[in-house]
């Protein structure tokens, strides 16, 4: 058997781990919550599975460097290798996780070019959807479905999760539909990440990753509001897991 | 410490309880950061001991002056030229302004979103833990930005001795004649205040001496160009920082000192780095004692930092005063046109700093740029964009941060730290 | 109770159309066009020469995210929106300007103005920041004088000193005129309406004193005319409040809005977009009118001036004059000069004048209403 090469991707909300083989393709996948103790959900995964080499990412990689002598890549740089062994064409990755959100622009080649990333609060992150969706009283997995049936959007002008926060209990107070509010606030996280975006690239494909990735009113409102092609892969939360595995084989 | 300063302390009106905490969290990141640092050249032993002594026996070292009848003039920007308090026989020493300090209090005077550097001198002020401060005879001020100047108009309220100085904005005609009034109006005030009338001998020493302390910083600056590079980017920013606390004369023979050891380096090829470690350029915002932040990421993601675009740093010290004059008059003219040539972010427009950034980034053999920006720091945030947008469009790689004094951030610094560096390998 | 209206024009309510009207009126008779941001821009000047000043759109939250892609989110929303506006194509007064004038006063403008140099012809004015300096009488007059050389050579047009005399004197008409309506919000209970002041000075500050005098001269009679039937605005017991601080206009008024949904009368707006433009004197006959316009203009207490004792003295003969019950600092988020001097202002307004004080500090979004209402109910409480 030839070798085999890991990527571990430890972010806020949750840890993805993925094995490819020396031909690039996935052979294991594993995805769980990061809890209260992410170097122990950590172990927990990479027990299951073989490989020869592993390459951590995300906030927590430091942190599994020290714990299992890892080789360690920023998500930024894993986000971009991932996503363009994807979609070869992409110039540029919006990548929307839990804390933070950042713009990737792409070189021909595949290297970084520039890249943005949010302040450090978690204004236009998956926290914020989170946060926001539990006010309305949406399950995060109806948010978006849902915000997509509203047929006016209503605009939320605060970013700040405190804010926006108050503002739809205020809105709801006012008897405005649920559904509308969640689609100004879709457009709210979407406006920030347009801005990131064409900050860093101004045309050409994107591939849009991370969890938030998954939630289908993100990826209408972003193609609508750049008028660019929105590429999502089949498992978003995952790119940065897979451009580490990549990077370990390439490091090699 | 190596004495007990504490009734020196005392006498200051120091608050020593506050004091001491400060001095240890000080003591203790000196010690992570710089003392951790591998390959220092030997040299810095000398900076680390002035490290120690800060608030020891630099401050005695101030008093005897002050008790021999010279007078302390304290400054925060380098708009206050050293030259006139020198040839006023008094000594000029940069305030406290590098850290959080006694934030409760100053968000009581400031808003909060001011930035930390000015909450932070109103900081050391309120806490009574700037033994600077409390021993300077006279406390200058600048019309700089919006915040530093209204700012002013309740440290007025804070202190006794406060001089503001008004500053132009534009580099016209006019700008100039303004800088050059508020010049003679300040050395009418330090003669006031010293009862030493500045002659032309006088002025031309104090000429001669800053000059020497900006060439010794030059010399080491110009061997940060080497690759490997001989001294680390948090080694360099440390004596830009001396620069503004430490006897002039002694701080000049001390880097001299260094440059020498450098020379050697560079000469067997020997550096803190290994060759071909990425070469950043640090743009933006003043960095002050003990803020020390930005080198410590960026050196320990595996980058060196080989200059400082900043008024700690080149941006400071790069200019020289012509010391040919014969008159008073004539060497104030020098005086003025140096100090007008500080391409600080309040001047509009100010294309100087521009054409700067690029030299330096070709000097100093930078990969990229690093805009460092202090949060609410509007006159750099807003030079930012075009910054990057020019630095971008000659292909330099430019990453702006927009950060404060707190350590809140540092994870999320060290990832985009960390990702740009692998940008630049 | 039906009251008559101050200008019955068809405008009531919309300021800026009326403005917009009275611009394109004047560009079709053949006028050059000159946009203006700010108090300290000389009208009276370019009045003189025969050209509008048009003040720019500002006010609305609508480019904010446009400019938020190129400028810092720390910034001042009026700043954000000016250059939303100019990016986005969307202000017509900017469209009709052949040129902008600009005023060193904030950090934050003076950058912005860099940024839009390159898009259309933008004069400077060095604008001194310690009005009390020896020199800074001199500089500014230089300031106006270079701006007359910049107008000169851009529209081909002149003024003699006689004809900026003629100006100034006029102006001074106009002003005192304005002062003397803005008497009717000074008495108790003020029969004259925010909105009526504002739509006022917005057309005031872009006609000539010539244009407006006619239009303001029957205004007391209609005033008085309230005064004898005895109406009043709010119910008479309401809080009379005088607003200071930043310059309030469209999306901002959400703060006289609040103020009265809160059942508070709001009896000075003093602002650059308020009273503030229509204090004080031009000397006349002086031999030297741009002298004497510097002069004025220098007295205009805006924060950006150290140390701005102006403003406290000037705030003082306000509260003397119009009798509020409490005063509120409007302050737009990251204008560091207005946020950083509410502190003297408080103090002043609390100590000085004993009277309740809020500073308000906020943007040009909606999010915050509630809020505001809450705090400014609580500060009707404490009167």
């Amino acid at each position: 058997m030839g070798q085999r090469y890991a990527g571990i991707d430890i972010g806020s909300r949750t840890i993805e781990l993925v094995v490819v083989d020396e031909t690039d393709a996935i052979i294991e996948s594993q995805e769980r919550d990061t809890g209260f103790d992410p170097m122990a959900e950590a172990k927990g995964m990479i027990e299951k599975v073989s490989f020869d080499r592993i390459m951590a990412t995300g906030y927590g990689r430091n942190l599994f460097e020290i714990s299992f002598d890892a080789m360690t890549v920023t998500e930024i740089k894993a986000h971009a290798r991932g996503a363009r062994a994807l979609f070869p064409d992409i110039q540029a990755i919006i990548d929307i996780g839990g804390q933070d959100s950042k713009a990737i622009a792409l070189f021909d080649n595949g290297r970084v070019k520039k890249f943005e990333m949010n302040d450090r609060c978690a204004a236009g992150t998956g926290k914020f959807l989170e946060i926001m969706a539990r006010t309305l009283g949406f399950s995060i997995e109806d948010f978006g479905p849902e915000a997509l049936l509203a047929e006016n959007s209503l605009n939320i002008s605060s970013m700040c999760t405190v804010f926006a926060e108050s503002e739809v209990t205020s809105l709801i107070a006012k008897g405005e539909n649920r559904r509308e509010i969640a689609l100004g606030l879709h457009a709210s996280v979407i406006r920030r990440a347009a801005g990131m975006i064409n900050r860093v690239s101004t045309d050409g494909e994107i591939a849009f990753t991370g969890g938030v990735a998954n939630n289908p009113c993100m990826a209408t409102l972003l193609s609508e509001k750049l008028g660019r092609p929105i590429r999502v892969p089949e498992h978003p939360q995952r790119i940065g897991a897979l451009g580490a595995a990549l990077l370990a084989r390439e490091a090699d | 410490m190596s004495e007990d300063y504490r009734s020196m302390w005392t006498d200051l009106g120091l608050d020593l309880v506050a004091h001491d905490a400060l001095l240890s969290v000080l003591g203790q990141g000196y010690q992570d950061i710089y003392l951790s640092q591998k390959n220092r050249p030997e040299g810095m032993a000398y900076f680390d001991f002035v490290m120690s002594e800060v608030h020891g026996l630099r401050i005695k070292e101030l008093l005897d002056e002050k008790a021999a009848g010279r007078k302390i003039v304290g400054s925060f920007c380098v708009f206050v030229p050293e030259e006139l308090v020198l040839a006023a026989n008094a000594t000029l020493v940069g305030l406290c302004s590098g850290a959080d300090f006694a934030t409760e209090d100053v968000e009581r005077l400031l808003p909060r979103n001011t930035c930390a550097l000015i909450k932070s001198s109103f900081g050391f002020k309120l806490g009574k833990v700037c033994p600077y401060l409390e021993s300077a005879d006279m406390i200058v001020g600048e019309n700089t930005c919006d915040g530093k100047k209204k700012a002013y108009e309740s440290l007025g309220g804070l202190v006794n001795n406060l001089y503001v100085m008004d500053l132009p904005q534009v580099k016209s005609a006019n700008g100039k004649a303004l800088l050059k009034a508020e010049y003679q109006r300040f050395k009418a005030a330090l003669e006031d205040l010293t009862g030493v009338a500045i002659t032309k001998e006088s002025l031309k020493d104090a000429i001669h001496t800053v000059n020497a302390k900006r060439a010794a910083i030059h010399r080491l600056s110009a061997l940060r160009k080497a690759d490997p590079a001989p001294i680390s980017g948090l080694d360099a920013l440390l004596a830009n920082q001396v620069f503004f606390y430490d006897n002039p004369a002694r701080f000049t023979e001390s880097v001299n000192k260094i440059c020498d050891e450098l020379e050697k380096r560079i000469a067997a090829k020997q550096g803190v780095f290994p060759a071909k470690t990425p070469r950043i350029l640090v743009s933006g915002c003043p960095q002050a004692v003990p803020n020390w932040k930005l080198p410590m990421i960026v050196e320990a993601a595996g980058a060196v930092i080989v200059g400082e675009e900043s008024c700690v740093g080149e941006r400071g010290t790069r200019h020289l005063t012509d010391a040919s004059g014969e008159t008073v008059e004539q060497m104030l003219d020098a005086i003025v046109d140096r100090h007008f040539q500080v391409d600080c972010a309040i001047f509009t427009p100010n294309p100087d700093r521009l054409e700067h950034i690029q030299q330096m980034v070709a000097d100093y053999h930078a990969d990229g740029v690093i805009h460092y920006g202090l949060q609410f720091c509007q006159p750099y945030l807003m030079e930012s964009m075009p910054v990057e947008k020019a630095l971008e469009d000659r292909q330099i790689p430019c990453l702006r941060i927009e950060t404060d004094y707190s350590m809140e951030d540092v994870g999320q610094l060290k990832t985009r730290i960390e990702a740009f560096v692998e940008q630049l390998k | 109770m039906q009251i008559t209206p101050l200008l019955n024009d068809g405008y009531a309510g919309e300021p800026a159309k009326r403005v917009l009207n009275y611009v394109q009126d004047h560009r079709q008779a053949g006028d050059p066009v000159v946009g203006i941001y700010c108090g300290y821009a000389p009208i009276e000047l370019i009045q003189a020469m025969g050209i509008v000043p048009a003040v720019l759109c500002a006010f609305s939250k609508v480019p904010i995210a446009a400019a938020e892609t190129v400028l810092p989110a720390n910034l001042c929303p009026l700043i954000k929106s000016s250059y939303g506006f100019i990016i986005e194509g969307t202000c017509p007064f900017y469209a009709m300007s052949q040129a902008v004038i600009a005023e060193t006063t904030c950090d934050g403008k003076k950058k912005m103005f860099e940024l839009i140099a390159d898009i259309k012809p933008t004069h400077v004015m060095d604008l001194p920041q310690v009005p009390d300096e020896a020199e800074a009488r001199s500089n500014w007059k230089q300031m106006i004088v270079k701006l007359q050389g910049f107008l000169e050579t851009h529209f081909d047009r002149q003024a003699d000193e006689e004809k900026i005399e003629a100006s100034l004197q006029a102006a001074n008409r106009k002003n005192a005129l304005m002062r003397r309506i803005f008497d009717y919000a000074a008495r108790v209970p003020s029969v004259l309406h925010w909105k009526e002041m504002y739509d006022l000075s917005f057309l005031a500050i872009a006609a000539t004193g010539q244009e407006m005098v006619p239009l303001l001269e029957p205004l007391p009679d209609i005033l008085e005319q309230r005064v004898r039937e005895g109406f009043h605005v709010g119910p008479p017991k309401a809080p009379r409040v005088l607003v200071t601080g930043c310059p309030v206009g469209g999306d901002a008024t959400k703060i006289f809005n609040t103020i009265e949904v809160a059942g508070g009368v709001v009896v000075a707006p003093d602002a650059c977009t308020g009273m503030k433009a229509f204090m004080g004197e031009f000397a006349e006959n002086s031999g030297d009118p741009i002298g004497a316009m510097a002069e004025r203009y220098l007295k205009i207490p805006c924060a950006c001036m150290t140390p701005n004792e102006r403003r406290l003295t000037d705030l003082s003969a306000m509260i003397g004059h119009f009798k509020p019950d409490a005063v509120i600092d409007f302050v737009l988020q990251a204008c560091h000069a207005y946020n950083v001097e509410s502190f003297k202002i408080g103090r002043h307004v609390e100590e000085v004048h004993g009277l309740p004080f809020l500073k308000i500090e906020t943007d040009y979004s909606d999010a915050d209403t509630e809020q505001l209402r809450t705090r400014i109910e609580a500060l009707f409480e404490s009167i």
